[in-house]
């Protein structure tokens, strides 16, 4: 009792330093794939045929195969095989090649949580702003946009819960997040090791925040709730 | 002179011709109700005036002016386009209101951005075509609040908003439960008046028979048959009118 009293605040101090990273890399995410995201599913929809080939093609690679992957290849290729050092040296070159591999691979799960949300409005909505002789603009952002963000908040929840856990992956190369933070403890570090109660620790912290986040998208849900469409 | 003109209007899809050569006209002030089975091209017929259909051939006129010319149908902008449909309203069959918007913003949505009038008059004339539709203690309600005849007519007032030329009604009461249709009909009825053009696509034989100035019967692509009221239920020419008519006012 009297050695975990003394390791707690060592832990404690170097899992919050963790979960900084983890938290930061989680709202860069959302930050560049929520837009990004937009821009594929114009891509993927464009009735301009070789671009919403192309974009489909991408959107299947990168959906295809694991973000850890992702990961090593955007982080490795520049050094590697082009000999350049593209990311820069040490924790912002890691976190920068993190945040480049998981805006990507989010943007392509949004780009069809989007295409699935517009297309799911009945398309009389179109038609009677047409006949109202909107623009299409118009029509998309006073119209089409508020209903598609309310069917597609459940599915977006789901994803960004799971991106509060996917940060992790960003360990395979080394980015220095909680759970990089937390194994530390089993192998050795500042005077600690074998220690799998640090574990444990960083699960609760994965648990408060993506009980937080639940919370949070359960009130949006309920700000939309004045509308049925 | 003809407010409406339409002459030798087309239209397939997928091989499958839906009008063939369709034409018609209207006086301003008149009721044209279009009746005929499903499928006879009556609705594609309402969506190509409305713009939401190219036809592929034909001419639109109103007012004088050509709206479209299947002959001559490429340099059209999409301004163009919203311009040429501002001379035509269009009630839905199935309402298509905006369900996050309440009574009033839906009706004064498009005059607002269309900036038709300063804000203050388009809601004030907002307010008074939804008194119009009955509905001036429901102005406060989103559309899932309404019942259906109640969504209806605020389609209604919502379309009026834009003072259209002809405004278009496509199956009105379709989509509404037997108890609802009468107070939608109502209203449409009301509507009528010397300066509005209305054509109504509807089922409701009745209806039909006591609104309208002209009657047209569709089948199959084509105009079967024309006339007033009277002449086409009174006494019909063709026996696909006849035939269509004795079954749809069949009692059981």
């Amino acid at each position: 009792m009297e050695t975990f009293l003394q390791q707690f605040p060592i832990v404690f101090q170097s899992l919050n330093i963790g979960f900084l990273q983890t938290l930061r890399l989680f709202s860069v995410t959302l930050l560049g794939a929520i837009p990004l995201g937009l821009i594929i599913m114009f891509g993927s929809m464009s009735r301009f045929k070789p671009l919403s080939v192309l974009t489909n093609l991408f959107v299947w690679v990168i959906r295809g195969t694991p973000l850890m992957i992702q990961l090593l290849i955007i982080y490795y290729f520049p050094g590697l095989v082009l000999h350049i050092n593209f990311w820069g040296k040490g924790e912002s070159g890691r976190f920068a090649a993190s945040a480049v591999a998981f805006i990507i691979n989010y943007a392509c799960y949004f780009s069809e949580i989007y295409r699935g949300g517009i297309q799911s409005i009945p398309v009389g909505q179109r038609e009677a702003g047409q006949v109202l002789g909107m623009t299409g603009s118009q029509i998309f952002f006073r119209v089409i946009l508020l209903q598609v963000i309310k069917r597609i908040v459940p599915p977006m929840g789901n994803e960004i819960i799971t991106l509060v856990k996917d940060t992790a992956l960003a360990r395979i190369i080394a980015l220095q997040e909680i759970i990089w933070a937390g194994t530390a403890f089993l192998k050795g570090s500042q005077g600690i090791s074998g220690q799998v109660w640090p574990l444990f620790f960083t699960a609760i912290y994965y648990l408060v925040f993506s009980g937080m986040l639940t919370l949070l998208l359960g009130w949006v849900e309920k700000k939309m709730d004045y509308f049925r469409g | 002179m003809a407010i409406l003109e339409v002459n030798h209007i087309q239209k397939s899809f997928g091989g499958t011709a839906v009008l063939k050569d369709i034409s018609f006209s209207l006086e301003r002030g008149q009721v044209l109700s279009i009746i005929g089975s499903s499928g006879s091209g009556k609705t594609t017929l309402l969506r190509c005036l409305n713009f939401l259909e190219t036809a592929e051939s034909g001419t639109i006129r109103v007012n004088g002016k050509t709206l479209f010319d299947g002959e001559n149908q490429k340099h059209l902008s999409d301004s163009e386009i919203r311009q040429n449909r501002l001379h035509f309203g269009l009630v839905f069959q199935s309402f298509n209101l905006f369900p996050q918007y309440t009574v009033l913003e839906n009706v004064m949505l498009a005059p607002k951005l269309l900036k038709k009038a300063p804000v203050a008059q388009i809601e004030e004339q907002a307010r008074s075509l939804i008194e119009q539709v009955g509905l001036s203690n429901r102005i406060g309600n989103y559309p899932c609040q309404l019942s259906g005849g109640q969504q209806q007519r605020v389609a209604i007032a919502r379309a009026l908003a834009l003072e259209p030329d002809i405004l278009c009604f496509d199956e009105p009461t379709s989509a509404l439960d037997p108890e609802l249709t009468g107070e939608v009909l109502r209203v449409i009825r009301g509507l009528k008046s010397a300066d509005r053009t209305i054509i109504i696509v509807t089922h409701e034989m009745e209806f039909a028979k006591s609104i309208s100035d002209r009657v047209i019967f569709m089948a199959e692509g084509i105009i079967e048959e024309e006339g007033t009221p009277e002449q086409v239920f009174g006494n019909p020419q063709s026996a696909k009118t006849r035939q269509f008519l004795s079954s749809s006012l069949e009692s059981f």
